[in-house]
């Protein structure tokens, strides 16, 4: 995220083993299309609540695996599929024209794979091998362009975070079966009363830390930024579209569905964590220069939202107001499906821009808009989506979430009193902040005039990238006008969750209603009226100015004579989110150094000014930076004990044997 | 604020009366016709006639009350203000100027420099009056001409 350095990528991909030609990147894209579409027939069917049990005792040495799609899997297989089919179609273009290895290439179906797998698995062993699968399929993605140093850096911070993430859900969720007695899932449901308070809180938090840290939850989200920007366009849709959403799942699933409901500082802290990845998230977002990173930043903020809705909605639950918690759950699942098909589209048509000019600074990038018409109208879309306007993909859950609570009674209690306030205050900010991101990412990034030659040539993304985009785009509009489409999902879902009320369950149709809440709103309608007038203005103005209009003149642009304009007069990434950065500096404590230079030693003649702007990931240098410190310093410390003696090596065998045989006696 | 208040009403009106309206222009358009925006260009003038085009629009001589104003911007405008010998610097700056305001528009020379180049008429430097540069609508001689007659020249224009 600095302003001055230049982030380029070097194209074409350079990539592990040897680059893949002909019929390779169709093939792979091909087989990421049927898994997406086989995961929306499973999804379908486990909604419908056929999502049987399939059990292949072979297949894994003592365990087996065990295959049942519930209700919820079936949502989320949904949103994968959505996810996997555009980013299938789209990867054989991508691929073709920036060339990839046969490993980078098998990323995308082996992934798309192993989160099915997470999502479909009936037991315990089945769900962490597949999320180990899921992890390792996206690491090799991070690292397919291993060469470039940033790449590297990304990958090595992905892989400690994410096994770490593992390691916790691991020795939660083995808690949980060994001591709710059995390893299948719906079992486990039932059983989860089993559970003494003390392990059934200790799974809560490291459950909940490891599915929080896939999902970018701060603080757990420094290796997002870094690693979803280093991977090819497809495999960083699928990560920040589709695997964040998993994580979510798992929260969904087994905090809230199994464990659920829980003592009130579980939804306390979801909320709380689900708060601050929202402001932090959007605000880093707001002043990234990154395009990728921007959105890599703006999952994080996504996520926090969807986190307020599940930790809202567990609030409610505790509180025993089971029409606002359906609804605060449903917002959040909402924003999860709403957030894929945006986010996939947003990450794909940025996917194209890098790959057409080999830039993602946005200070570098602009005049898209002429080279790359389809992609510049595709990004659009998605920026709309994310805004959380109205058209938007993301308005209809911001508008759920917002409804479930602000309609809090009077004299339901203090800790509801305080939080849900705070908690509307925390998605007004977030989504405000958003639209400014947006903007800045659009506006910077694809309008006005091309800022380096790259971008001056940059050509239109292949036929297949903007199929696959089209396709995400009109998953969007679905989401934007005609949410009904999920209204089923939701219901089962709904019914899966303890603690809910089904009949008080929002009905999505063209009128979206809340019962049990004041309030409606019809996105349909609005956006029909807002269509309507939009072409009735220009219908009614354009017939009015031609009666009037005189010939058009051809003028020279008016510059208050200051001669011809210049890309360098435009608005750039870091000028544009500079009062954000100015208003926020507390949080965001940019590094701003300027150093002038004078001309023949009077302090009077500049000669040279230069400028730097760099704005860090506070999180990780405040919280990271020291327990990274400490542990190397421990390392130190332990490195001291073998200095490559074998004599010693031999007195340290001499003791251990000692203190076995005195401790075994 | 009731201090101001008081002040504006001890104050009272301190424009001069209006003088009876001029009759239109021989040739005239319909440009300016009840309000006129101006943007003044500069061309190369002593500053006499600028002290003299700021007397017009002071609350004496108060020119906006008969429709004229001046603006910021070329794009805002219906004419220009030309003050000024036009410079060799100034030249093409006033061309651009003069060709940022929309069509139809007026110009309108301002003093004896604007108009045939008066006393710097010789001067290196210098390409020659405004009308050797752009077409000139509405001339108004004197060096410097005085508040009234440069308003006489805009109320022919508005003719209010």
């Amino acid at each position: 995220m600095t302003a001055t350095v230049e982030s380029t990528v070097s194209a074409p991909r350079r990539g592990t083993g040897r680059p893949a030609a002909g019929l390779a990147p169709a093939l792979a894209g091909t087989v990421t299309v049927g898994l997406g579409g086989a995961a929306g027939l499973l999804g379908v069917l486990g909604i419908s609540g056929h999502g049987g049990g399939v059990r292949l005792g072979w297949l894994l040495p003592l365990a087996g695996v065990d295959f049942a799609v519930s209700a919820t899997a079936g949502l989320f297989m949904l949103l994968v599929g959505l996810v996997a089919v555009a980013a299938g179609v789209y990867s054989i273009g991508y691929f073709r024209t920036s060339g990839a290895s046969t490993i980078t290439l098998a990323v995308a179906p082996v992934f798309t794979a192993a989160m099915l797998g997470v999502l479909a698995a009936g037991s315990v062993v089945t769900l962490l091998v597949c999320w180990e699968m899921m992890a390792l399929a996206s690491l090799v993605g991070v690292l397919s362009d291993h060469h470039r140093p940033a790449a590297l850096d990304a990958g090595r911070w992905y892989a400690g975070m994410t096994q770490l993430g593992f390691v916790a859900i691991l020795v939660g969720l083995v808690v949980l079966s060994a001591s709710g007695g059995s390893g299948d899932m719906v079992l486990l449901g039932r059983h989860a009363g089993r559970l003494t308070p003390t392990a059934r809180n200790a799974v809560f938090a490291l459950t909940a830390l490891g599915f929080g840290s896939k999902a970018g939850l701060v603080p757990l989200h420094v290796w997002l930024p870094r690693a979803h920007p280093e991977a090819p366009g497809p495999v960083s849709a699928l990560m920040s579209a589709a695997m964040v959403a998993v994580g979510i799942y798992g929260l969904v699933r087994v905090d809230v569905q199994i464990l659920g409901p829980g003592p009130r500082w579980w939804a306390v802290a979801v909320l709380g964590f689900g708060a601050l990845s929202a402001v932090y998230g959007v605000l880093q977002a707001s002043v990234s220069t990154d395009l990728k990173r921007l959105l890599a930043y703006s999952t994080t903020e996504n996520m926090g939202v969807v986190a307020v809705g599940v930790g809202a909605g567990m609030l409610l639950i505790d509180y025993h107001r089971p029409g606002a918690a359906a609804v605060a759950i449903a917002a959040a699942l909402v924003h999860t499906v709403a957030h894929a098909v945006f986010k996939a589209l947003l990450f794909l048509s940025a996917g194209a821009a890098v790959a057409a000019t080999g830039i993602r600074d946005l200070d570098r990038l602009g005049g898209l808009a002429v080279r790359m018409p389809a992609t510049t109208i595709l990004f659009a879309v998605g920026a709309l989506g994310a805004s959380g306007l109205p058209l938007g993909a993301g308005f209809v859950s911001e508008w759920l979430l917002l409804q479930a609570l602000i309609h809090t009674e009077p004299g339901s209690g203090t800790l509801l009193a305080v939080v849900m306030p705070v908690a509307v205050g925390v998605v007004a900010l977030s989504t405000g902040l958003g639209v400014a991101a947006m903007v800045k990412a659009f506006g910077v990034g694809f309008l006005a005039r091309p800022r380096s030659p790259e971008a001056a040539e940059a050509r239109e993304a292949s036929p297949s990238m903007v199929a696959g985009m089209s396709f995400a785009a009109a998953a969007c509009g679905v989401a934007a006008v005609a949410p009904v489409v999920l209204s089923a999902a939701l219901d089962k879902v709904l019914g899966e969750t303890p603690g809910v009320g089904l009949s008080a369950a929002p009905s999505l149709g063209v009128v979206l209603r809340l019962p049990g809440l004041a309030g409606s709103v019809s996105p349909a309608v609005l956006a029909a009226a807002v269509v309507s007038v939009t072409l009735a203005v220009v219908v009614l103005a354009g017939r009015a100015g031609a009666r009037r209009r005189p010939a058009a003149v051809t003028a020279p642009l008016w510059t208050c004579g200051a001669g011809p304009l210049s890309e360098r007069m435009e608005y750039t990434a870091t000028s544009f989110a500079q009062p954000l950065q100015q208003v926020f500096d507390v949080v965001l404590r940019p590094e701003v150094d300027v150093e002038v230079s004078h001309a023949g030693g009077s302090e009077y003649l500049v000669e040279r000014v230069r400028f730097r702007s760099r704005v860090d990931d506070t999180v990780e240098l405040r919280l990271y930076r020291p327990i990274l410190a400490a542990v190397s310093r421990w390392a130190g410390w332990v490195r001291r004990a073998h200095p490559g003696s074998v004599h010693l090596y031999i007195g340290y065998g001499a003791i251990g044997v000692t203190v076995v045989l005195v401790v075994a006696r | 604020m009731a201090g101001l208040t008081g002040r504006i009403r001890r104050l009272g009106r301190i424009a001069e009366p209006a003088p009876p309206a001029p009759g239109p222009l021989q040739d005239a358009s319909e440009v300016g016709r009840g309000s006129l925006q101006l943007r003044h260009v500069d061309a190369g003038s002593c500053n006499g006639c600028e002290v003299e085009i700021s007397g017009c629009f002071s609350p004496v001589y108060d020119a906006e009350r008969y429709g004229a104003r001046l603006v910021a911007s070329p794009r805002h405008a219906d004419g220009v203000l030309v003050s000024g010998v036009v410079t060799r610097n100034m030249a093409s700056a006033l061309v651009d100027a003069v060709n940022a305001v929309p069509a139809p528009r007026v110009v309108i020379a301002v003093g004896d420099c604007a108009c045939d180049g008066g006393v710097f008429s010789e001067a290196y430097g210098v390409v020659g009056p405004a009308g050797a540069v752009i077409g000139v609508d509405v001339a108004v001689p004197g060096c410097p001409p005085e508040p009234a007659q440069i308003i006489d020249a805009l109320r022919k224009l508005t003719r209010r």
